[in-house]
C-alpha cells in the first residue's frame, strides 16, 4: 500500500481516540496497529513550552535562593522591606521612633514625591515615604511585629499614640499577640513566640501580613509572578485560608482570610533582587499590571513594579555598585 | 559498568547542585521526561499533571539540601516526592484517589508493569527530541498541544495530507 494511503489509515484510526480517551482503535493491520499503539502514549508528551517555562522557573528560584544564601544584595536589608506611603510619614517616623525604638531616619526625597525615610525596627527595615506632598494614593500595611515582650512593647505603643486593636493575650497557634493601629492607619501585631526564641525560627522581627478575599488564588499567582513559596497552610473552618506563610528570598510575608477588623490593606513591597528585568518580565507574563517598566533611578538601582491582582504594589529593585543611601 | 558510570555522575550533579542550587537544571533536564511519564497516569488532567511536576521540582529544589545520597537513583527520590505531590493534588480537588490502595505506593512497590510502561514513555519523551526538525513540530503540535491535523497544517504552512505523513514517518522513527 503507498505510503499516502498508510498515513491516512493511521490518521482516521487516530481521530476519535485523540478526541475522547475513552475511545477503542479499530481493527487494524499490524504494523498500523504498533503505530497507533505509540501515538497512544504520546498523549502524555509534555508540552514544550511547560518544560522550557519551568525550567526558568527553577532558574529563578535556584538564583533568588543562592542571593539569600550568599549575601543581602544591600546591607542590611532583606529581600522584602514594606514600604509605607501615608501623609503622615513624619508623624509616623516618630511613632515608630518612641514606640518601638526604631533607628534611620530621612534620606531624601522619594520617586513618588514627599519625604523617603528608612527605618530599622528589630532586624528588619521598613521604608517610610509620603508627607504632605504624597502625590498617590495613601497606602498604610499591616505588619507583624516580633518582640521579647509584647505587653511592655505594646504599652509603648499605646503611649506613644497608637490605638488599641487588641489587648494582649495568648493565641492557641503559639504568640502571645496584641494590635495596634498607629496615627497612619496601619495596623501593627505585636508577638511574643512563646516556645523558644521570641521570633519563631525562619521569621525575622517584621513581616507584612496580608488580609484578603481569596487569598488562595493569589498564593497562587504569586507562586507562579514571582516564584513566592508556599512555607504553611492553616485551612479556615469555612475552607478559607486562616494564615499561611510564604517565603521569598530571605523574607516571609503571611497572608488570611479577610473578617471582622482584618480587612484588605492592599501592600507596597519593595524586593530586592538579582534581576529586575527578569522578575518583571515574570510577573506580566503571570497576568501582573504594569505599573513602571524596568528603569535605572538616578540613586543608583535598575527599579521596575507591577500590581497584582489583589491590589498590592511590587517594586523589584537590583542595586547597582554605585547606589546610594 | 555504564549503570556505574552514570550513577557516579549523577551523585557528582546532586552534590554540585546541593552545593550550588544554580546546577539544579542539569539535575531538572535528566530527570523531567521520568518524573512527567509517572505523573500523568495519576492525574485527571494534562493541567492538573503539569502542576504537580512543577511542584515535584519545585520541592526538590527546596528540600535538595536535606537529600541523603543512598545508592539509589536520584529519580527515586523524585518521584517518592510526585507520589505525595499527586496524592495532595487529588485531596485538594476533593476526589478520590486514582489507586484504589489506601496509600498510593512508593515507586520501588508499584506494579512492576507500571514502571516498565513509565520508563518505556520516558524513553519516547526523549526519542521525541532526536526527530528530524519537521517530525518533531507535528508530533508536538499534534499530542502534546492537541492540535488538529487541520490546525497543524495552518501552523506550519502545509497541506493536511503533508502533516499526516510526517506524523506517520515520526511514528515509524520512533518505533525503530
Amino acid at each position: 500500500m503507498a505510503k499516502a494511503n498508510l498515513s491516512e489509515e493511521l490518521n482516521r484510526a487516530l481521530e476519535p481516540v485523540l478526541a475522547s480517551p475513552d475511545a477503542a482503535l479499530p481493527a487494524l493491520s499490524p504494523h498500523i496497529a504498533g503505530l497507533a499503539g505509540l501515538a497512544l502514549e504520546l498523549r502524555f508528551l509534555p508540552r514544550e513550552r511547560f518544560r522550557v517555562r519551568l525550567r526558568e522557573e527553577l532558574e529563578w528560584e535556584a538564583k533568588m535562593s543562592e542571593a539569600a544564601a550568599t549575601k543581602p544584595l544591600r546591607v542590611g536589608f532583606h529581600t522584602i522591606t514594606p514600604y509605607i506611603a501615608v501623609r503622615e510619614a513624619t508623624e509616623l517616623i516618630g511613632f515608630v521612633k518612641r514606640a518601638f525604638g526604631a533607628e534611620g531616619g530621612v534620606l531624601g526625597i522619594g520617586s513618588e514625591g514627599g519625604i523617603h525615610a528608612e527605618m530599622k525596627i528589630g532586624d528588619s527595615m521598613v521604608m517610610i515615604g509620603g508627607g504632605a506632598a504624597l502625590n498617590r494614593t495613601p497606602m498604610p500595611t499591616a505588619l507583624h511585629y516580633y518582640v521579647p515582650d509584647c505587653d511592655a512593647v505594646y504599652r509603648r505603643a499605646i503611649e506613644a499614640g497608637a490605638t488599641s486593636l487588641m489587648e494582649p493575650a495568648d493565641q492557641f497557634y503559639g504568640d502571645r499577640e496584641a494590635a495596634v493601629k498607629d496615627v497612619a492607619g496601619n495596623h501593627w501585631y505585636i508577638a511574643t513566640h512563646l516556645n523558644g526564641p521570641h521570633i519563631p525560627p525562619g521569621l525575622h522581627s517584621i513581616q507584612v501580613s496580608l488580609h484578603l478575599h481569596g487569598a488562595s488564588s493569589l498564593i497562587e499567582f504569586l507562586v507562579k509572578a514571582l516564584g513566592v513559596e508556599e512555607i504553611s497552610r492553616h485551612p479556615a473552618p469555612d475552607g478559607t485560608i486562616a494564615h499561611a506563610t510564604l517565603r521569598l528570598g530571605s523574607s516571609t510575608f503571611e497572608m488570611g482570610a479577610a473578617h471582622g477588623p482584618w480587612q484588605p490593606m492592599p501592600t507596597m513591597f519593595n524586593l530586592y533582587v538579582p534581576d529586575a528585568d527578569a522578575l518583571y518580565c515574570r510577573a506580566l507574563e503571570a497576568g501582573a499590571e504594569s505599573v513602571a517598566e524596568p528603569a535605572d533611578q538616578p540613586y543608583g538601582a535598575r527599579v521596575a513594579a507591577v500590581k497584582d491582582p489583589a491590589g498590592n504594589r511590587w517594586y523589584f529593585a537590583t542595586p547597582g555598585k554605585t547606589m546610594s543611601h | 559498568m555504564k549503570a556505574r558510570v552514570e550513577e557516579a555522575d549523577e551523585r557528582l550533579l546532586v552534590e554540585a547542585a546541593q552545593q550550588d542550587p544554580r546546577r539544579f537544571g542539569e539535575l531538572y533536564e535528566r530527570n523531567f521526561d521520568r518524573v512527567y511519564a509517572f505523573v500523568p497516569r495519576r492525574v485527571a488532567s494534562r493541567a492538573e499533571a503539569e502542576d504537580v511536576t512543577a511542584e515535584v521540582f519545585h520541592r526538590a529544589l527546596v528540600n535538595l539540601p536535606r537529600f541523603q545520597w543512598r545508592g539509589v537513583p536520584f529519580a527515586s527520590w523524585l518521584l517518592r516526592i510526585a507520589t505525595n505531590t499527586a496524592a495532595d493534588q487529588q485531596r485538594r480537588a476533593g476526589r478520590k484517589r486514582l489507586d484504589p490502595a489506601p496509600e498510593i505506593a512508593a515507586p520501588e512497590t508499584s506494579d512492576a508493569r507500571q514502571v516498565e510502561e513509565e520508563e518505556r514513555s520516558a524513553r519516547l519523551f526523549r526519542l521525541v527530541q532526536q526527530l528530524p526538525a519537521d517530525q518533531r513540530r507535528v508530533v508536538r503540535l499534534r499530542f502534546a498541544e492537541e492540535k488538529s491535523i487541520h490546525k497543524v497544517a495552518q501552523e506550519l504552512g502545509r497541506s493536511e495530507g503533508a502533516v499526516k505523513q510526517l506524523q506517520f514517518r515520526a511514528l515509524e522513527n520512533l518505533r525503530a
